[in-house]
C-alpha cells in the first residue's frame, strides 16, 4: 500500500472495495479507430486488468455525416439515395424502410409485382449482408478462408443488383410508390437458378465452422445477452432472436407481401455468440426460401406494374408516421414528421447498429480482449449506420 | 458431437478436407486489367451529355440530391426570330457524384440528354479537379479519346 | 594436419555458409509458397505479377523490406529493441547445424555427410536452442513500448514455455524407441527396424506436431501475433530489416519443426518402407529429395491449417496444453516404454494396433454425416413483449 499520491490516470482500486494492490492500476487500451477488426472506425476505450476487460466504452462519431439533418434539406424522392449510405452493406432495406414510411404518409399502395420485387431485393440483400457478416466474424476469430468462400457468393448477388438497378453497393433501387425499373429479361430465372445452388454453399461454410471445436470454444458462452436484457436495451435482430424471442418485423408487423410467404423465424436458446451465428446461418437458409418463393411468383406473373401512380410533387399531409423493416441487423425504423411541405420536417432513423452497439460494454465486461473481437463481430455493426 | 467424433477429430479433418477439395477448383477471381467484367446494361457510371437534345430545363440540377450540377443559360434569337435557350455553363462536379441516377430519371427528353449508362467506371485520375470537374466540353466529348470497353476473351 | 583442417575447418565453414544462405533464401521462397498455396485453398490466384506466375515476388518483397525505413518508437528501449530480432534469428539459424538433410555423399572425392555436424545430443540441442528464441519475443514485446506488443510478448512467452513441455515428452517417446539422442542415429534406428516411428509413435507425432505449430506461433495457435486482436502482436512496432528478421525466423522455425518431425517420425532421408526389397526402385530418388519432400509436406500442412482453422483464445490454449496435451504425452511415454521392452517386435505390434485403430476410427467417424442446420425451431407465434 503506497502512501505517496498515485500518478495521474491511476485507478485507485483494481478490485472493488480493496486497497490498491502494489499500486497496480488498470491498463487503458485504445481499441481502434484504426484497429483491423473494429469494422470501420469504431473506437473502444478499454480498461483491462491483464487481458480481462473491466470496462469498454464505445466512442462513436468518427463517421458522422449529419444525415438526418441532410434529409430535411431534400425533397422526398431525393432522400432515397442518402439512405443508401447508412448501412452501406444492406442499402436495399434502407431504401425500403424510407419508402415505406413515405408511402404510409402519402397513402400509396405498391402494386403486387412491385411488392414481390421489393421483397426479393430485400432478401437478396439480407443474404449478402449475412454473408459479409459471416466472412468478417470468421476472420476476426482467425479463420480466413470463409471470407473468400462467402465473397464468392456475395459477388454473384451484387452482380444481380447491378443488372437490376445499375449499382452494386449503394443501390438506390427503390422509389416512393414502388420501384424505378422493371425487371430485365431472364433476371428472375437466373436469380432462381443461383438461389437453388445456395444451400450447398451454406453447407460448406458450416463444414468449416459449425462443428469446429475451435470455433465452438471461441463462441459458446461468450457475450451472453439475455432476452430480458435485450428488451431493456432495445436490442433487435439476430441478437434478440438468439436470446429466444421470435421477434421479427416481417412477422410481427408485416409489410409488403410477407404474409403470403412461407418462412420461419429461427431462434436460439443460449443468447451467446454461437447462437447468434446459428441464427444467422438459419436466416440465410430462410432467406433462400423466400427468394425461391418470390422467384416462383414472379415467373408466374411476369406482367404488371411495379410502381403506383405517384403525384409529381410529393407533399404528404402534416402529421407523423413510423414504419420499420426487418433489416439484416435488426429493426430499421424511420420516423417521419411532415409539415405539409415537399421536404421532411424531421426524419429520424432508428438504426439497429447503433442500438445494438450499446449492448457491447455490457456483453464485454469480464471477457478477454480476444473475446471483444468476437463480440464486435457478433453484434454486426456497420459504422455508417451507427454514426449516420 | 459423439465421443467418437470428438476423439477422431472429425471436425478438424472435415474442415481440412473441405479446404483441400477447394484447392482443385479454378480460381473465382477475375484478373482486372487483363480481363474485366463487363458492366451490365443498366450500370450507372460516368456522365454523358448530349447538348443538342438538352432543353435547358435544369430539372436534373434541381433533382440532384447533392447539388453537383450547375447550369446557366440565356435566351437568344435564332435566324427565324424564335427565342431559344443557349447553355452558358453545364458543369458536373463529378468527384462528389454518388451515381444515384436521379438526374437521368428527371430528364424529360426522349432519349435522355444526360445519362450515366456509359458503362465507364475507370475514373481514377492523378488530378481530381482537372479530370472530375466536368464542363460542357468534357461532358460531351470525354469519350473521344477513351477506348470503348472491350473485355478480353476468356482463356 | 591439412586433412584435419579440411574436415574440421573448411568443410564445416562452407556448410555453415551454405545453410545460412539457403535458409535465408528458402524463407523468401516459402512466403511465396505459402501465399500461392493459401490462394489455391481459397479459390483465388495469389501473387502472380512479378516474374513468371509471381515466381519473383519474394525477391521484390525482400528488396522492399531491406530498403524500408527503420522506425524505432520514440520511447522504446533502443538497445533491447535492436537486440530482440537477433535473439530470435540466431537460435533459429543455429538449429540448422544439426538437422540431418541427407547421408554421406562425395563431392570431388571428399566424402562428407549432408549435415553440418552430428551432435550426439542433437535432439536436446534442438530443444534447448529453439527455446532461446522466446527471449527475442519477450524482449521485442517489452522494448517496443506499445501495449499491444506487450500483450503479444507475454502471451508468446507463456505459450512457448507451456508447449515446450508436451513437445519434450513427445520427443522423449522417440528417444525411448530409438535409444539415442542423436538425430542421425534415430534415422539409422528406423532403418534398422524397418519401421518409421510414426506408427508406434502416432500419439507422439500428434503431440509433437500440435506443440510444434504452437511453438512456431502459427494458426490455430497464432495468438502472439493475432492480427485481428493485437494488430501484429510482439512485432507491431518493427519495420524494415528488423521486421524481416522476425519473418525469417518464423519460417526458419517452421522448417525446423518440419525437419525434426520428418527425422523423428518419417524416417528422415529414408524412402518409404526402407527394408522392403521390391520397393527398392524408389531408390533412384536421392535421399535428400526424400527428406525435402517430407519437409515440404509438413510445410504444406502448416499452410493448410492456416487456411482452415480459427484461432484459439489464450486461456483455452493454455488449458489445451496443460490439461490435455501434457497428461496425454505422459501416458504416451508409458505406453511406448512398455512396448519398447520387447524391442522391435513390441514397437511393430504397437504400431499395427495404433494404425488399425486410427483407420477404423476415421472410417467409423466419417460415416456419420456432419450436422447441418436446417430449421432450428418451428417458428412460434410472435409474442409481443409487454
Amino acid at each position: 500500500m503506497s502512501e505517496h499520491p498515485l500518478p495521474p490516470g491511476t485507478v485507485a482500486q483494481v478490485t472493488e472495495g480493496g486497497p490498491p494492490l502494489f499500486g497496480l492500476r488498470e491498463m487503458e487500451l485504445n481499441f481502434g479507430p484504426q484497429h483491423p477488426s473494429t469494422h470501420g472506425v469504431l473506437r473502444l476505450v478499454l480498461k483491462v486488468d491483464g487481458e480481462k476487460i473491466i470496462s469498454a466504452r464505445p466512442d462513436v462519431g468518427y463517421l458522422h455525416r449529419g444525415t438526418e439533418k441532410l434529409f430535411e434539406t431534400e425533397t422526398y424522392p431525393m432522400v432515397v439515395p442518402h439512405t443508401d449510405r447508412m448501412d452501406y452493406v444492406a442499402s436495399a432495406t434502407n431504401n425500403h424502410a424510407f419508402c415505406l414510411v413515405a408511402e404510409k404518409m402519402l397513402g400509396l399502395q405498391v402494386p403486387k409485382k412491385g411488392q414481390y420485387i421489393r421483397v426479393l431485393l430485400d432478401e437478396l440483400q439480407r443474404i449478402s449482408s449475412h454473408l459479409l457478416w459471416l466472412a468478417t466474424a470468421a476472420i476476426d476469430l482467425g479463420a480466413i478462408t470463409p471470407f473468400f468462400y462467402t465473397f464468392r457468393e456475395r459477388e454473384v448477388i451484387l452482380d444481380f443488383f447491378e443488372e437490376y438497378c445499375g449499382a452494386r453497393l449503394t443501390l438506390n433501387c427503390m422509389k416512393i410508390g414502388g420501384l424505378p425499373l422493371d425487371l430485365t429479361e431472364g433476371w428472375v430465372q437466373r436469380v432462381a437458378e443461383f438461389n437453388a445452388t445456395l444451400p450447398a454453399k451454406y453447407d460448406e461454410y458450416e463444414d468449416l465452422l459449425t462443428e469446429n471445436r475451435i470455433w465452438k470454444k471461441r463462441t459458446i458462452g461468450i457475450g451472453v445477452f439475455t432476452k430480458e436484457q435485450c428488451i431493456e436495451w432495445g436490442v433487435t435482430g439476430p441478437t434478440l432472436r438468439a436470446a429466444g424471442l421470435a421477434w421479427d418485423i416481417r412477422k410481427a408487423i408485416p409489410y409488403e407481401c410477407y404474409p403470403e410467404l412461407d418462412f420461419e423465424i429461427p431462434t436460439g436458446k443460449n443468447a451467446d455468440t454461437y447462437d447468434r451465428y446459428i441464427v444467422r446461418v438459419a436466416e440465410l437458409r430462410q432467406s433462400q426460401r423466400i427468394v425461391a418463393q418470390c422467384c416462383d411468383w414472379l415467373l408466374k406473373n411476369p406482367e404488371g406494374e411495379v410502381r403506383a401512380k405517384v403525384p409529381r410533387v410529393m407533399k404528404p399531409p402534416a402529421g407523423d408516421a413510423y414504419a420499420a423493416v426487418e433489416a439484416p441487423k435488426g429493426e430499421l425504423g424511420f420516423y417521419l414528421v411532415s409539415n405539409g411541405g415537399n421536404k421532411p420536417y424531421r426524419l429520424h432513423v432508428r438504426p439497429p447498429s447503433f442500438i445494438n452497439l450499446q449492448a457491447l460494454p455490457e456483453m464485454a465486461r469480464g471477457h478477454l480482449v480476444s473475446d471483444l473481437v468476437a463480440l464486435i463481430g457478433t453484434i454486426d455493426i456497420v459504422l455508417g449506420e451507427v454514426d449516420r | 458431437m459423439s465421443l467418437l467424433n470428438m476423439v477422431m477429430l472429425t471436425d478438424i479433418f472435415g474442415g481440412l478436407k473441405l479446404t483441400l477439395t477447394h484447392a482443385g477448383r479454378p480460381a473465382d477471381t477475375v484478373e482486372y486489367p487483363e480481363r474485366a467484367k463487363e458492366p451490365s446494361e443498366r450500370f450507372r457510371g460516368m456522365f454523358k451529355l448530349d447538348e443538342e437534345r438538352c432543353i435547358k430545363c435544369t430539372l436534373c440540377a434541381i433533382e440532384c440530391p447533392i447539388n453537383i450540377i450547375y447550369i446557366d443559360w440565356h435566351s437568344e434569337k435564332n435566324e427565324e426570330g424564335k427565342s431559344v435557350k443557349v447553355l452558358d455553363r453545364f458543369d458536373v462536379d463529378m468527384k462528389r457524384c454518388m451515381f444515384c441516377g436521379l438526374c437521368e430519371d428527371a430528364c424529360p427528353t426522349n432519349p435522355k440528354s444526360i445519362w450515366l449508362k456509359t458503362k465507364t467506371y475507370e475514373l481514377s485520375t492523378y488530378e481530381r479537379n482537372e479530370a472530375l470537374y466536368l464542363d460542357i466540353v468534357k461532358l460531351t466529348s470525354w469519350d473521344s479519346n477513351v477506348k470503348p470497353f472491350t473485355p478480353r476473351p476468356e482463356k | 594436419m591439412s586433412e584435419s583442417i579440411l574436415y574440421y575447418g573448411v568443410i564445416p565453414a562452407i556448410k555453415a555458409v551454405v545453410i545460412v544462405l539457403v535458409m535465408a533464401t528458402a524463407a523468401g521462397v516459402l512466403t511465396l509458397f505459402e501465399r500461392r498455396l493459401l490462394a489455391l485453398l481459397q479459390v483465388r490466384k495469389g501473387p502472380n505479377r512479378v516474374g513468371w506466375e509471381g515466381s519473383l515476388q519474394w525477391v521484390a518483397d525482400t528488396f522492399k523490406l531491406l530498403f524500408k525505413e527503420d522506425i524505432v518508437p520514440a520511447k522504446a528501449d533502443k538497445v533491447v529493441h535492436y537486440l530482440a530480432p537477433l535473439f530470435i534469428i540466431i537460435p533459429a539459424m543455429t538449429v540448422f547445424a544439426v538437422l540431418p538433410w541427407g547421408p554421406e555423399v562425395s563431392f570431388f572425392g571428399i566424402k562428407t555427410p549432408l549435415y553440418a555436424m552430428d551432435v550426439n545430443i542433437g535432439l536436446l540441442f534442438v530443444l534447448a536452442v529453439t527455446t532461446i528464441g522466446i527471449y527475442g519475443v519477450i524482449l521485442a514485446g517489452w522494448s517496443s513500448n506499445s501495449k499491444y506488443s506487450l500483450i503479444g510478448g507475454l502471451r508468446s512467452a507463456a505459450q512457448l514455455i507451456s508447449y515446450e513441455v508436451p513437445m519434450g515428452f513427445a520427443v522423449a517417446a522417440i528417444i525411448v524407441m530409438g535409444q539415442t539422442l542423436s538425430l542421425v542415429e534415430i534415422i539409422e534406428a528406423q532403418k534398422r527396424m524397418g519401421l518409421w516411428f510414426i506408427f508406434p509413435g502416432l500419439v507422439a507425432f500428434f503431440l509433437y506436431f500440435v506443440s510444434g505449430v504452437a511453438e512456431t506461433n502459427r494458426t490455430p495457435f497464432d495468438l502472439p501475433e493475432a492480427e485481428s486482436e493485437l494488430v501484429a502482436g510482439f512485432h507491431t512496432e518493427y519495420s524494415g530489416f528488423k521486421w524481416s528478421m522476425f519473418f525469417l525466423s518464423e519460417y526458419a522455425n517452421m522448417v525446423t519443426v518440419s525437419a525434426i518431425a520428418t527425422t523423428l517420425f518419417f524416417g528422415g532421408w529414408l524412402r518409404p518402407f526402407p527394408n522392403v526389397a521390391f520397393l527398392s526402385f524408389l531408390d533412384f530418388i536421392p535421399p535428400i529429395i526424400w527428406f525435402l519432400l517430407k519437409v515440404s509436406f509438413f510445410m504444406f500442412v502448416y499452410i493448410w491449417f492456416r487456411g482452415t482453422f480459427p484461432r484459439y483464445r489464450f486461456d483455452q490454449l493454455m488449458a489445451l496444453g496443460w490439461k490435455f496435451l501434457i497428461p496425454l504425452s505422459l501416458g504416451n511415454i508409458v505406453l511406448v516404454a512398455i512396448a519398447a521392452l520387447w524391442g522391435k517386435t513390441g514397437l511393430t505390434v504397437l504400431g499395427t494396433i495404433l494404425t488399425i485403430a486410427f483407420a477404423a476410427g476415421i472410417f467409423l467417424a466419417f460415416r456419420v454425416p456432419p450436422k447441418r442446420l436446417t430449421v432450428i425451431e418451428k417458428s412460434r407465434p410472435t409474442e409481443v413483449p409487454a
